[in-house]
């Protein structure tokens, strides 16, 4: 089977007033469908980068990304947004919930978006296996970080995305939420052979992955 | 979906909201007002003069539409001959006076009270009754609530006191009606009248007698009363016009400052919010759309928060100064609806287009 992402001599450059800073000087990866990867390494080692040129919230300097079979290097910002809409799903650290909005409209909003709908029956599996019924007619404000991330791990997968990214998924959580959000992406993985691609500095959250990626410097150091 | 993330980002910022929503029901407001009071004074003054039942308005050469300023009256004895021509039922001197004491600015009327009668039909008197020594004064009903005028009081004007004799129904040309030799006396115009209303014994025929007093008259201002009414518009006007554009631009302009400053105040502390949509995948329109539909909805609360208020101050305006007329139109309405809507979205559009632009990574950063 094809693999789902697939980077060579992945390089970004960021221009900072006259001076260039490069994020990331070459990556090479491969990540297959159905795969847990997480991404280690210390602060500015360039794992957001990663993540972020892999959702398409970003475009690469130079090199090859090609994920689910589109190449990155040719799109321009209306098709990476197109792509991010249909393809791809985004969990962060801050959670990143719309604070206007109740919790089912948190995540209705990302079908609204993606164009298809309301889908009731998907609606209803992705809060009940979530367990965020309780909580949906929350307003963020409302709700403990635990309840927020999972809100948004359920915004991230209501769609069907391809991949799903976490950026530091538990990084504003405590240990017991942090396992209980972790316990969620890993049964993602493995009752819907959802990608989940993870960025983090936490071993132990790691340790909940298939395969682990180390960074640093902007280069994978070891696969 | 997208309205209710509207609606809800609305009713998270109350103040802010209140705010955008009052200065754009103020620019609705002003829009409507100052074409309301001054067309309102302008018709309402033409309204009176036609009131006087005349079919036709004799005035010399020269005369303006304004009768304030109309100088060089012309003889009396033209009234003689006027009664004479063909299909004339009657004719009414009058001369004008220029006042600006008492109680306001405004015309008064010197006539003969039997002349002017056969005009106009008559005076309704509220109180009291026609003119019984030459320094009585009859005054109409708006007038004497706005001043507090009662029959038997006496009033100043033109250096003179004068005893009120009648409060009459409004409607017949002036607010203030003297005998008409007082008036001569006082401007040393004796023998002379600024205007000749004339009624004719059949509105059909103004223009067979404004040919007849033409010959007559060679030179004079005949003006059938349907003409003069279609002149008195702030279109015949083009200072008043000009004062009009000026106001309603510095109201329009007033929103559209208060709406840009609020949508771009409101993108800078929702950048992050954006971002977060960009990460879902919204595209460039889909932002564009969101904060347009913003700030479309606060200027439909602002048009009918300013179709309301309006309709208050012209309430407070009419009871305050009963003798001031304010003329609300659907016309003027709609458009000051389409001037606020269009100045609200042009305001938004470059805040809107700054957000549609932002980068996704940098707006998910901000704090």
């Amino acid at each position: 089977m094809e693999p789902i992402i697939i980077t060579q001599d992945l390089k970004k450059v960021y221009r900072l007033g006259k001076v260039d800073v490069p994020a990331l000087r070459g990556v090479d990866l491969v990540v297959q469908e159905g795969e847990f990867l997480a991404v280690v390494g210390p602060s500015g080692c360039g794992k957001s980068t990663l993540l972020h040129i892999l959702g398409g919230l970003t475009s690469p300097t130079s090199g090859h990304v090609l994920v689910d079979g589109n190449e990155f290097i040719t799109m321009n910002d209306s098709d990476r947004t197109r792509f991010r809409r249909h393809k791809i799903g985004f969990v962060f650290q801050r959670f990143n919930l719309l604070p206007t909005l109740t919790a089912r409209q948190n995540i209705a909003i990302a079908q609204h978006i993606q164009g298809n709908g309301f889908n009731p029956h998907r609606f209803d599996a992705v809060t009940d296996m979530l367990g965020i019924r309780p909580k949906l007619d929350h307003k963020p404000f409302a709700m403990s970080g635990g309840e927020q991330q999972r809100v948004a791990i359920a915004r991230a997968v209501i769609c069907e995305p391809k991949i799903l990214l976490a950026d530091e998924p538990t990084g504003n959580l405590d240990t017991e939420n942090s396992q209980i959000v972790l316990n969620m992406l890993r049964e993602l993985n493995r009752s819907f052979r959802q990608t989940v691609l993870m960025i983090t500095h936490n071993p132990e959250a790691a340790a909940v992955s298939d395969r682990i990626v180390r960074m640093r410097d902007g280069r994978v150091v070891s696969d | 979906m997208i309205n209710r993330m509207v609606l809800q980002n609305l009713l998270h910022r109350p103040v802010r909201t209140a705010v955008s929503v009052l200065a754009i029901a103020i620019e609705v407001g002003m829009v409507m007002l100052v074409v309301g009071l001054s067309t309102g004074m302008l018709h309402e003054s033409a309204k009176r003069v036609e009131g006087v039942g005349a079919d036709i308005l004799v005035q010399p050469p020269g005369a303006s539409m304004f009768f304030g300023l109309t100088q060089s009256p012309m003889p009396i004895k033209i009234a003689d001959r006027l009664v004479e021509i063909p299909r004339v039922a009657a004719v009414a001197p009058v001369l004008f006076q220029f006042n600006s004491s008492g109680g306001g600015i405004g015309l008064i009327y010197g006539i003969d009270l039997e002349s002017f009668s056969r005009v106009s039909g008559g005076f309704v008197y509220h109180e009291g009754g026609g003119f019984e020594q030459p320094y009585d004064i009859m005054v109409d009903d708006w007038y004497a609530k706005a001043n507090h005028v009662k029959v038997g009081q006496t009033l100043h004007f033109l250096n003179h006191d004068f005893r009120v004799s009648g409060i009459v129904e409004h409607g017949k040309g002036a607010r203030l009606f003297i005998p008409l030799e007082t008036a001569q006396d006082l401007t040393v115009a004796q023998g002379r009248a600024s205007i000749f209303f004339v009624k004719l014994t059949n509105p059909g025929f103004a223009d067979d007698a404004k040919a007849a007093i033409g010959k007559l008259l060679p030179g004079y201002q005949i003006l059938p009363m349907r003409e003069y009414m279609s002149m008195m518009s702030s279109n015949n006007l083009p200072a008043l016009q000009v004062f009009i554009s000026i106001l309603i631009s510095v109201a329009v302009t007033i929103g559209f400052l208060v709406i840009f400053l609020s949508m771009y105040t409101t993108i800078t502390e929702r950048t992050r919010e954006i971002g977060i949509l960009k990460s879902l995948g919204a595209s460039k329109a889909y932002i564009l759309e969101a904060i347009l539909r913003e700030a479309s909805l606060l200027a439909a609360m602002g048009i009918v928060a300013g179709f309301l208020g309006t309709l208050a101050v012209k309430k407070l305006i009419i009871a305050s100064f009963p003798t001031q007329a304010v003329d609300l139109t659907v016309e003027w309405a709609l458009y000051a609806a389409v001037l606020a809507m269009a100045g609200t979205l042009i305001g938004a559009f470059y805040p809107a287009i700054r957000a549609a632009r932002l980068d996704p990574v940098d707006a998910l950063g901000y704090e």
